[in-house]
């Protein structure tokens, strides 16, 4: 179960995804396991776009060797990523 | 074994390049995709497997199929099975709107569509009264009510019994080749052109056939050759590394998370590829964002770089990151199927910022508009000549009488020639966008944005981007009394335009900048 916080940022994700690369449209949602790759929400030129909004966010570096799908390719693989990043 | 005789280029179609491959190095592997393998032998059976059932379906020879799949071992054998089943080939870009795969359908008055069952929740705005589909094959059945094509599934395919031998196959003629002829239409790729609704750009097999072994030539590609696979097959450069590497009995590494380059670079590392291909967006990211340029790639022999300009500074990074490896700048377009020229690596530092030389069998002249070829150093248009040149236009005769004059194909892209024979590209005739590897008509983006109705005017055109190359940018004027926010334009956008046409930059002006003539400066908004 997502702690308050963790939760925080679930959203904060999500709106920034939804926003960003959905264009504010509720026709396409995604659930938090969802493969962003898979189901095409966001390309290689997103999935900049997203990290730079993580690293400003929440003050993490995202290496390069970190950008990969166990750590971004959906919303929970990216909440979890964090919380590791910050311990 | 028996093999039938090797059918030279006079003769061959794109299909004869497979089989020829699969004759001469059965065992080789022919592709990878992630945990998958599968030899030219096995990939061989798939072929001849779906090429039998679908020569039987009721429909004729040069009826028209869709192929909607993602890069992987089926779109191969599938690709190729529709030729040999005497079918034109369509690939359809799946990441456009179900709507424009409709468009595509009715247009081309395709009669089957191949597709993969995750493409299955557009079914039904792909399929509406007015598409002439007799059959929908599929690798699982969408259980779709209502939809009036025949719904094939791969595994009620007739399977080749075990034990039977390829050359059973091979040399009892089992499966017969189409009566068409090399210079038949053998595909269509639809692109977009200045006006709104794409194009079908008519390849016969002789254009695909010559400008694959063309290109073969020059980047000296033999069976040894393996190819990490970042763009799509239903793209031309895409689908140019698969008849390449098929030619010669390579292999194609096929990886389609270029989302996370990482993950890319391992496959290149793991599977030991000797070739790496790419458009602008992809050098950017992976040279900026990735460890790329730290790695060795030990098996890595070459690079090519084709769809849109790549900043002279990039390509340099690239050289300076990889001083070992051959880099071959290339250019072309659909229309010609797609290479029209390249840079041969040994003259890369001296020529950079040029197309480069034409490949083997092309010509180039740059043209003034009074169709005379001009000196060299004066700038004209680029024109093509050679086995590559498109048939023309599907059923636009008027768009294609503008490109295609007595055999030659007009470019719309400005160049000139050096004395060397190098030609550099130094404008655009038309309006299009190349923005990270994808054409996007100005004209196009305009029309749509317009059907606002509290727009009053809109210009859009391209501006440098880091990652895309270039970038599409809209500058919109209000009409009165209104307003509009950057995202509800972008809300409207994507109702009607595929995402990497959406304008990534949006401003707004009370009034454009116009010449004399009325029309708008596009020019100086640029340098706003």
């Amino acid at each position: 179960m997502p702690t308050v916080k963790q939760e925080d940022i679930y959203k904060e994700i999500k709106d920034f995804i939804v926003e960003t690369f959905l264009f504010g449209s509720d026709e396409e949602s995604f659930g938090d396991t969802d493969s962003f790759m898979e189901k095409g929400i966001i390309d290689s030129t997103g999935i900049l776009e997203l990290t730079s909004f993580v690293e400003e966010k929440y003050g993490v570096t995202i290496k390069d060797e970190e950008m990969i799908p166990d750590n971004l390719d959906s919303l929970s693989n990216i909440v979890n990523f964090i919380a590791r990043k910050k311990g | 074994m028996n093999s039938p005789p090797i059918p030279v280029l006079s003769v061959m179609k794109v299909h004869d390049l497979f089989e020829q491959s699969v004759c001469r190095y059965p065992d080789n592997t022919a592709v990878i995709h992630l945990e998958r393998k599968i030899s030219y032998r096995d990939l061989y059976f798939r072929y001849a497997e779906m090429a039998d059932y679908l020569k039987g379906l009721d429909i004729d020879e040069g009826d028209r199929v869709g192929l909607l799949y993602e890069n992987s071992i089926e779109y191969v054998y599938l690709y190729f099975a529709i030729y040999k089943a005497g079918y034109i080939v369509v690939p359809v870009d799946t990441s456009v709107k179900p709507e424009m795969i409709n468009y595509i359908l009715r247009d081309c008055d395709a009669r089957a569509l191949i597709f993969q069952s995750k493409f299955r929740r557009h079914l039904p705005k792909i399929i509406d009264d007015d598409t002439g589909l007799k059959y929908l094959v599929t690798d699982k059945n969408p259980k779709l009510d209502n939809i009036r094509p025949e719904v094939i599934t791969f595994d009620s395919i007739p399977k080749i019994s075990a034990g039977t031998q390829m050359d059973e196959l091979l040399s009892d003629n089992a499966i017969p080749d189409p009566a068409q002829s090399p210079h038949d239409l053998a595909a269509i790729y639809y692109t977009s052109g200045s006006t709104g609704q794409p194009k079908g750009v008519m390849l016969s097999h002789r254009n695909l056939v010559s400008n694959t072994l063309a290109t073969v030539e020059y980047l000296k590609l033999t069976e040894k050759d393996s190819i990490i696979v970042i763009l799509p097959f239903y793209y031309i450069y895409g689908n140019s590394l698969l008849l390449t590497h098929i030619a010669v009995g390579g292999c194609q590494v096929v990886d389609n998370r270029f989302m996370y380059p990482e993950v890319i670079l391992d496959t290149m590392e793991k599977e030991k590829v000797t070739g790496f291909s790419g458009v602008p967006s992809n050098f950017m990211i992976l040279l900026n964002k990735t460890s790329f340029a730290s790695r060795e790639f030990k098996d890595l022999r070459y690079f090519t770089q084709a769809g849109g300009a790549m900043a002279p500074e990039v390509v340099r990074k690239l050289m300076n990151a990889f001083p070992q490896k051959e880099i071959y700048i290339m250019y072309g377009q659909t229309e010609a199927a797609p290479r029209v020229s390249y840079c041969p690596p040994e003259r890369l530092n001296d020529k950079i910022g040029s197309i480069g030389i034409p490949v083997p069998g092309v010509d180039i002249r740059i043209m003034n508009d009074d169709g005379i070829e001009v000196p060299d150093g004066e700038p004209g248009e680029i024109t093509v000549t050679g086995d590559n040149v498109m048939l023309g236009y599907w059923n636009q005769p008027e768009e294609q009488s503008q490109v295609l004059r007595d055999g030659r194909l007009f470019t719309g892209d400005l160049g000139r020639k050096d004395e060397d024979g190098y030609t550099f590209v130094i404008g655009r005739k038309k309006e299009i966008i190349k923005t990270g590897g994808n054409r996007v008509s100005a004209k196009e983006v305009e029309e749509r944005i317009l059907e606002n109705e509290n727009v009053s005017e809109a210009a859009v055109f391209g501006v440098e981007d880091d990652i895309l190359g270039e970038a599409v940018k809209a500058v919109i004027v209000l009409k009165e009394g209104t307003g509009l926010t950057k995202k509800e334009i972008r809300n409207f956008c994507k109702q009607k335009l595929a995402d990497h046409k959406i304008p990534k930059f949006i401003d707004f002006m009370d009034a454009l900048p116009k010449y004399q003539s009325g029309k708008v400066n596009k020019l100086q908004l640029a340098k706003m």
